[in-house]
């Protein structure tokens, strides 16, 4: 009793935060499961609102009832504007317009920043909720029971709206076949329009009234947008309960989990999404082959249909393994009898196979590799070109080129389009600046550790990144980077929290060398790690493994049924990216000599995926440069702009997903880039338009 | 009355229907025949505003429609039944029918006839004992009464029929081609689309056989039941010549 | 509920199943799409199984390959319990598939198409990840299924700009490419035409007589001419197996399957006098039949 006596407060606080985060996270799932948009500048959304209702707040009702007004029908509009914005997009798949919200965020935070100041602005409640009400003997903001009230009533409208009204059926029907909407006589464009501008209004509303929980401030759109995105991944699409309760749930980890276990709570979120997802990905199991008498389930319905049959099922422990132990002795008998066992052709062939087996002409492979050398020699006469600070600045580029090209591997190659490597790259930064500071300043040990820290990472949240596909990666992984950067702030001790860490003694190259500080030592050192690990990343992906990846992610069913171990591909391949990231963070640590946690933070990641966007996500050569133009962006000619970074970024973020939609890599049409292996989008299947109906096979297009 | 002159459309790069002649007069079907790949979908679909054609135009009643949304062209009176049915998996039967409903505008004669739920559920009765469950969970006859009662439901003047007695059973597809006899006789232009001649030749007052997205064969539904041989033939070559 | 339809060849002796299939059930929501199976392979079985759209044998296949679970029932491989094994160990055990809804990878050549589909189970698969020359010894035995499948010519083509016909080659060729004891084929006429088919008939009947084959395939031509024997599946349930000519010639087949129950021969359709031309080539063998 005395317990529950302690905790209710932060209970019904809880309750509080997680119908806010309902309001909001509802929006975005809706968004995102009618629309296929997954709205990265939700959050902007929610802090257009709260700013609004705080600007117009002045104590009395009027100003709530007008804040409320101004402030919905603001993020409305903005919804509205984010639909006309990414429709033309369509085409190109939900990744595109992913990117595109996000360099939207971008600029509206900016932007928000620039109208209502950098400080956080006061709320004033209507006077008469300005007090507080006995709540079985403690005493509790009355507001607050007011805004669950609210909260209740505005979540009971929308799930009303959704599921009894025809409107919440054209909604429901636009996002099971927009065509078939369409011909029926609804126009699927308006009920998208329609959707993004209704989330808009949610998180708008939800901005004004929770404006005195989580009060508008240059954090606010990230904070909203990350707990939302948990909440949406823990609930899972297109189940309004599911939403609801992880909502609640988020809520009471970050109010009752705070106040219960005060050391804990940083890491209770983390851990509560690994354990839905990893639980989710078990249950998920066989992600593969779409049926044939339609589209496969969304993977929510799936795992709910998988559940009802494990707990159905007896266990069978024993067959399963004892399978398991059959298995490769079956195998290698059977490989040994049938040697001969498909040969039906003649063997007449033989004049084909040096032709197979044949090797790039010379000449292609030169022209391949051009572009490399070039990038290379450039990068070898900088220190000669440049002050010293443009130096150190190139060698910062080189870190995030390698944090780019491990996104690069992931999004371009495995087909995972991911926002989360900066939680290795965080991790690699972290280690080395650790082992520095214990006195390992050996420049490869320090490469090496946080190179399998970060593996070892990303070996452990790999399961719950790669059972996902397409857009559904995004959001898992953008939350995985989001809750690492919590932590980071959080883990005092290791990280040194939000005034991060600076003296620890400079990298050594060698064995037995002095500590570099000059600036040029300092990126020949990076470039040289650089060189080797993009070297060896081209190796590998240009050998028979590059294949694996591109046959898992190009027909991933085939895959499996001929035998391939589809995950264990998938799972190698996130952590060797893992330790390519942890690579770019040592390096990162060692040219700064000091790290902070907006090294490591959301727009570094942000950074990362425009850099892989910009070079055309399976050009390696494109991930470098486009490293290289963020930080010149970032850092010179926002130099001459301050403050404006974010704005400059996300106009370029904006540019490059309208004007370049294959990136740097699509400007050399017909030619692969460097490295660049398939040409594609990343984008799996479920991300494509509608496959082309049965009646028209690809064979019309060939010669 | 349904008219496409000189339509051709395809995918990227590729085409697949070939400058396609074609009219449906009001209260007649006319039946497209062709095997898989020969283009059928794909007109089906051109029609429907579902692709957009890269020649030729769509008319309707005598006012072009080419090119438009394909919700427009579902207002101006074009309905689909699509290949495969495609309901509303999250739909119950009852939200099919109350989201399809559309009724004409008022002043709007022009229409063969008015279709309400009401009268649809009396036209396709089993449909009214399934009122309240999904879409997925009808059988595959249900799913086909649907997804023509969801195309009445917008009071056609064209129904488009793609492959609607695929997979059915034997009574079933007598069942819906006595229905398809009923909605032309209502005056609604029928373009069914079927690979089989059998069901074709069975109500069609028109019926031409498309090759490789060309047609190869125009005959009337009366030349069909007399001389099936030429149609055979020009199915045979269909088959050979892609 | 467990037929055990032993085809002409097999001999008395008691022979274990390659495959065992028993009460075998999978449902989606309200809708039993396979219901209470069971199905029995001796090596080397060519059995078809046939139905209507949406009785279930595609989901029957996806039980059998791996890539879904029943809820009931169970999957023995050679006396090897499988019902919860994975696709990709399946796969390794001797089970290949073709796809219904093509599966071919668009962004590497045809040749790697099939070398990918045969490496888990080359006896040189290890290190060829790595190894340029041992990836090369795969290309060969690749090859050689490409030139099976009549894809020779084209094997450093995109595999996307292959036809449709072509690709349904190369899924098969995949599917052969593993070299397995059971094979599956979901619908591999379909969209096919004539010299396709012709060709896919010589393939198939020119498998090792030790290879099991279960065939889900529409058109009735091919089934007669590959199987010796039949199960047909109706709304999930097994409504008859046996050998095929006799699963042909029942009435209740003939009448649930093709659709006449009371006409001379399956390529009739009732009152039209004209022969019902399913989508494709056997037909025209059908047609010139009716027509001589």
């Amino acid at each position: 009793m005395d317990l529950l006596d302690a905790h209710l407060i932060p209970a019904v606080d809880g309750v509080a935060f997680g119908l806010l985060l309902f309001v909001v996270a509802a929006g975005l799932s809706l968004a995102f499961g009618t629309a296929g948009v997954l709205n990265l500048s939700h959050g902007t959304l929610y802090a257009i609102g709260a700013y609004t209702g705080a600007e117009l707040s002045d104590g009395t009702w009027g100003g709530l009832a007008l804040g409320l007004a101004a402030g919905t029908a603001a993020a409305c509009v903005a919804g509205a504007g984010l639909s006309a914005a990414t429709a033309p997009l369509a085409r190109r798949g939900h990744l595109a317009q992913a990117l595109l919200t996000f360099g939207l965020a971008l600029i509206g935070g900016d932007l928000l920043i620039q109208f209502f100041g950098a400080d956080e602005l006061p709320v004033r409640v209507p006077e008469a909720l300005d007090s507080s009400v006995t709540l079985l003997g403690h005493r509790y903001p009355a507001y607050r029971l007011c805004f669950i009230v609210m909260a209740v009533l505005l979540a009971a409208f929308g799930t009303w709206v959704l599921t009894r009204t025809r409107m919440g059926a054209a909604v429901r029907a636009a996002a099971d076949d927009p065509q078939m909407l369409a011909a029926t006589g609804h126009s699927p464009r308006a009920v998208h329009t329609g959707v993004l501008a209704a989330a808009g209004a949610l998180a708008g509303a939800a901005g004004v009234l929770g404006a005195p929980i989580i009060g508008p401030g240059p954090g606010t759109s990230e904070t909203v947008l990350m707990l939302s995105l948990v909440v949406v991944v823990l609930g899972g699409l297109r189940s309004l309960w599911a939403t609801f309760f992880a909502a609640v749930a988020v809520g009471e980890v970050q109010t009752l989990g705070v106040s219960v276990a005060p050391d804990l709570a940083p890491y209770l979120l983390f851990a509560a999404m690994a354990a839905v997802l990893v639980l989710r990905s078990r249950f998920a199991e066989p992600a593969t082959a779409h049926g044939p008498e339609g589209p496969a389930p969304d993977p929510v319905a799936r795992l709910r249909s998988h559940l009802a049959a494990r707990l159905r099922r007896r266990p069978r422990g024993a067959a399963g393994s004892g399978a398991a132990a059959e298995a490769p002795g079956a195998v290698e008998a059977r490989e040994a009898s049938e040697g001969d066992r498909i040969v039906i052709a003649p063997r007449t062939g033989r004049s084909l196979l040096p032709a197979w087996t044949g090797r790039l002409p010379g000449g292609a492979a030169w022209r391949q590799a051009a572009p490399l050398l070039v990038l290379l020699v450039v990068l070898i006469a900088l220190p000669a070109l440049l002050d010293a600070y443009s130096i150190s600045l190139a060698g910062s580029a080189l870190a995030l080129g390698l944090l780019a090209v491990s996104v690069t591997i992931l999004t371009g190659y495995a087909g995972l389009p991911t926002l989360g490597q900066t939680a290795p790259f965080a991790v690699g930064a972290y280690a080395t600046a650790n082992l520095a500071d214990a006195g390992w300043t050996v420049g490869p040990v320090q490469i090496v550790l946080s190179a399998l820290a970060a593996a070892v990472f990303s070996a452990v949240v790999g399961p719950a990144v790669i059972r996902a596909r397409g857009t559904t990666v995004l959001m898992i992984t953008l939350a995985i980077g989001e809750l690492t950067g919590a932590v980071v702030n959080q883990l005092k001790s290791v990280t040194g929290g939000a005034d991060g860490l600076v003296g620890f003694p400079a990298t050594r190259a060698l064995w037995g060398g002095e500590g570099m500080l000059e600036e040029s030592e300092l990126y020949n050192y990076a470039l040289v790690v650089a060189v080797v690990a993009v070297a060896v990343t081209l190796l590998v992906l240009r050998s028979p493994a590059g294949k694996l990846l591109t046959g898992t992610r190009g027909a991933e069913a085939r895959m499996r049924a001929s035998g391939h171990p589809v995950g264990r591909y998938l799972l190698v391949a996130h952590v060797c990216a893992g330790a390519l990231a942890g690579v770019g963070g040592s390096l990162m640590v060692t040219v700064q000599q000091y790290l902070s946690p907006a090294d490591v933070g959301f727009e570094i990641a942000a950074f990362a995926l425009l850099a892989v966007v910009i070079g055309g996500t399976t050009s390696v050569i494109g991930a470098l440069l486009g490293a290289g133009l963020i930080v010149a962006t970032r850092d010179w000619v926002a130099g001459s702009w301050p403050g404006h970074g974010p704005l400059l970024l996300g106009v370029l973020f904006v540019a490059t997903v309208y004007v370049l939609p294959r990136g740097l890599a699509g400007l050399r049409s017909g030619g692969s880039g460097g490295g660049s292996g398939p040409s594609r989008d990343a984008s799996r299947a479920e991300d494509q338009p509608p496959p082309a109906p049965l009646s028209a096979p690809a064979g019309k297009v060939s010669p | 009355m349904l008219e496409l002159t000189g339509l051709t459309a395809g995918y990227h790069g590729g085409t697949v229907l070939h400058s396609l002649d074609l009219s449906v007069p009001a209260g007649t079907v006319h039946a497209v025949v062709g095997h898989n790949g020969a283009g059928k979908t794909t007109l089906v679909h051109t029609v429907a505003g579902l692709m957009r054609p890269s020649a030729g135009t769509v008319t309707l009643d005598g006012h072009e429609v080419t090119g438009r949304p394909a919700h427009r062209i579902a207002r101006a009176g074009i309905g689909l039944v699509p290949q495969g049915r495609r309901v509303f998996a999250g739909l119950t039967v009852d939200e099919h029918l109350r989201l399809s409903y559309r009724p004409p505008h008022r002043g709007d004669t022009t229409r063969p006839s008015v279709w309400t739920p009401a009268r649809v559920l009396e036209l396709l009765p089993r449909l009214g004992e399934r009122r309240g469950n999904r879409g997925t969970d009808l059988s595959g006859g249900e799913q086909q009464m649907l997804a023509l009662a969801r195309a009445l439901l917008g009071s056609p003047r064209v129904l488009l029929l793609d492959e609607p007695t695929e997979g059915l059973a034997p009574v079933l597809v007598r069942q819906v081609n006595e229905l398809v006899t009923t909605l032309a006789a209502e005056g609604i232009a029928v373009l069914l689309v079927s690979p089989s001649p059998a069901q074709a030749v069975e109500s069609a007052r028109a019926l031409t056989v498309l090759t490789s997205g060309r047609m190869t064969l125009r005959m009337t539904g009366e030349e069909a039941r007399a001389d099936a041989t030429s149609l055979h033939a020009a199915l045979e070559l269909t088959a050979t010549a892609v | 509920m467990t037929p055990a339809p032993t085809p002409a060849a097999s001999a008395p002796e008691p022979a274990p199943p390659v495959l065992d299939l028993t009460r075998l059930t999978r449902r989606y929501g309200t809708l039993t799409a396979v219901d209470d199976v069971g199905l029995r392979l001796s090596a080397g079985a060519r059995h078809a199984v046939i139905g209507p759209n949406g009785a279930g044998k595609t989901t029957l296949l996806n039980l059998i390959a791996g890539t879904d679970r029943p809820d009931h029932g169970t999957i023995t491989l050679d006396g090897t319990d499988i019902t919860v094994t994975p696709t990709a160990r399946r796969s390794r055990l001797g089970i290949a598939r073709s796809f219904q809804q093509l599966s071919v990878i668009a962004d590497l050549s045809v040749l790697d198409n099939i070398v990918l589909a045969g490496w888990p189970h080359h006896p040189k698969r290890r290190g060829a990840w790595r190894s340029p020359s041992r990836y090369r010894l795969h290309t060969e035995s690749a090859g050689r299924h490409l030139e099976t499948v009549g894809l020779a010519d084209l094997a450093h083509r995109p595999a996307s700009t292959l036809s449709h016909g072509q690709r349904r080659m190369l899924d098969l060729a995949a599917a052969l490419a593993g070299n397995p004891r059971l094979l599956l084929l979901d619908e591999p006429a379909a969209g096919l035409t004539d010299g396709d088919i012709g060709r896919l008939l010589g393939i198939l009947g020119g498998l090792p007589a030790s290879v099991a084959v279960i065939l889900v395939e529409h058109h009735v031509e091919v089934v007669a001419q590959l199987a010796s024997s039949v199960t047909v599946l109706a709304a999930g349930k097994v409504l008859v197996t046996g050998p095929t000519q006799e699963v042909l010639a029942h009435p209740e087949v003939r009448d649930a399957y093709h659709g006449t129950g009371s006409t001379a021969g399956p390529g009739h359709a009732r009152g039209t006098g004209i022969p019902t031309v399913r989508p494709s080539a056997t037909e025209a063998a059908s047609v010139t039949e009716a027509r001589g």
